[in-house]
């Protein structure tokens, strides 16, 4: 009864909470506090470590999260793609490469962070929570994917149906309940992440310049005399 | 003939008196018994998995079979020459935790099968299992099944998104759920085989499978296959997680390898550059 009560409240209630706090805040800070929604970039203080780190790091997570994305709004394309066996294993080896460049980038930047000393002391305490928060959230994936395969099927036919459940304002936990304790794991601190989002760096996604990738390119000319400038 | 008010709610009352005391069992009660206990249980209709429960009132009273319901380990394990019976007959199988039981529904569940034992046929003296010979076809349409080839017509998942069996090519199948290469001697054969395919009542199936049921003939198929890879005799499905990590590991570091050559022109620096643009001139 106890393990009903609690999965409840983690996987019918916690979820609202998250989203709550997520929208709240995200919009509220825009709003009020409009310039810091950037990632504060260290880049420029040292990029040779942090190639190695931002770049795995972020192509990973991209790619994962869609993957998630599409299990949940289209969960019949999943079961489909894995209904020959070959297919099944392309997707989940690349599931698990592009989680194991995550994991590698995630602590490139985090070794990074703690070693060169002009970076550390940009760091916060709530950017400590966040590298602690997402290392969790991968690894946990990457054993998940590793020990409990295959994930991109089960999340299909278990996981999407709760998500749905969840859209739906009436939360079938049932679908949860019986999973093993390494998903549950999974998808509370994946919430927790999500309502912690908004006090962090992480908004930075929120506000990527998107229509840089498809907007035509711009000449820029100098429409001043530069030779005048530099003497006056 | 003319009755008073009193006259009258007492005739009523002596109505529904008896009525009451024997009311027929909840569409939620006969349900719940559908969705829980008929894939392993009938009542009237012989042994599958678990035994028949038909007359159980004259076996086990109310407060034994409430308490078993709410936790069949610990009875079974606490229990005396009755209960070490049960296990021996299930070859130590033991009954799994019911989702969303409690001591009302589990007494709910007992009045069900009194009623259902009163009965001459009951509505759950077990699924209709064809009994022609399985052929091949049948296996090979199992397999496709299995596999996800063929889709189930109600749209029930393919049993590779969670199990194994030895049989598998490739990386083989999930392992959310349990290895099934043995599965059709575990369940004691093809009638328990099939009445658990009908309503599979384990925790993380059940939610999944309760709006898409698996038809007769689909159900058979998946008998063929099972019993096929029961017969293989290799019961010990090779592990096959390595594979997948050194595969994993392999395509990680070919991106690597790529990310490094596609962003070759990358800003290193701007001490580095300037040396070496010195030296060159």
């Amino acid at each position: 009864m106890n393990s009903i009560m609690n999965d409840y409240l983690f996987f019918g209630v916690l979820p609202y909470v998250s989203l709550a706090i997520f929208f709240l805040v995200t919009i509220s800070r825009y709003r009020q506090q409009t310039f810091t929604y950037s990632s504060l970039s260290s880049q420029f203080l040292e990029n040779k470590q942090h190639f190695w780190g931002s770049v795995p790091f972020h192509y990973g997570i991209l790619i994962v999260l869609a993957g998630h994305l599409i299990g949940f709004l289209f969960p019949s394309w999943i079961l489909s793609w894995n209904a020959a066996p070959v297919r099944l294993a392309f997707l989940e080896i690349s599931g698990l490469a592009f989680g194991i460049l995550t994991l590698v980038g995630l602590l490139v930047i985090v070794v990074r962070r703690w070693m060169n000393i002009k970076v550390r002391r940009v760091t916060t305490i709530s950017d400590w929570l966040v590298y602690a928060l997402l290392i969790l959230q991968v690894s946990t994936g990457l054993a998940i994917a590793v020990h409990l395969g295959w994930g991109s099927s089960w999340f299909a036919t278990s996981l999407a149906p709760w998500l749905w459940s969840l859209l739906h304002l009436s939360p079938e936990v049932s679908f949860i309940g019986p999973l093993p304790l390494l998903v549950k794991l999974h998808i509370i601190n994946a919430f927790v992440l999500i309502g912690f989002f908004p006090f962090t760096r992480l908004v930075h996604v929120l506000v990527v310049p998107n229509p840089y990738l498809w907007r035509k390119t711009q000449v820029v000319r100098w429409n001043w005399d530069r030779e005048r400038l530099r003497q006056s | 003939m003319h009755l008073t008010t009193t006259q009258a709610l007492l005739a009523l009352a002596l109505l529904a008196g008896p009525l009451s005391a024997q009311e027929p069992p909840s569409e939620e009660t006969i349900e719940f018994f559908s969705l829980n206990c008929k894939s392993c249980h009938t009542i009237g209709g012989g042994r599958l998995t678990g035994p028949d429960l038909k007359g159980l009132g004259e076996r086990r009273d109310r407060d034994w079979v409430v308490r078993f319901l709410q936790d069949p380990a610990s009875v079974l394990n606490g229990g005396g020459e009755y209960e070490q019976k049960l296990l021996a007959d299930a070859n130590g199988t033991y009954m799994p935790d019911l989702p969303g039981i409690d001591a009302a529904r589990a007494s709910k569940l007992y009045d069900l099968i009194l009623a259902e034992s009163a009965l001459e046929k009951s509505q759950f003296a077990g699924v209709q299992v064809s009994d022609r010979p399985l052929t091949e076809a049948d296996v090979e349409r199992g397999r496709r099944l299995f596999l996800g080839a063929e889709r189930f017509k109600n749209g029930a998942p393919a049993c590779i998104s969670c199990h194994t069996t030895a049989g598998l090519p490739g990386l083989g199948g999930g392992v959310l759920g349990p290895d099934l290469t043995a599965a059709y001697g575990r369940l004691e054969g093809r009638t328990a085989l099939t009445a658990w395919l009908s309503a599979p009542p384990s925790a993380t199936m059940q939610p999944v499978f309760a709006k898409r049921s698996l038809e007769g003939e689909e159900i058979l198929a998946l008998v063929a296959w099972l019993q096929h890879e029961a017969e293989g005799g290799d019961f010990e499905s090779s592990p096959r997680s390595l594979p997948f990590v050194l595969a994993g590991i392999a395509a990680a570091g070919a991106l690597l390898v790529l990310f490094d050559i596609f962003w070759r022109g990358r800003f290193r620096g701007v001490r580095r550059p300037l040396v070496h643009g010195g030296n060159e001139a």
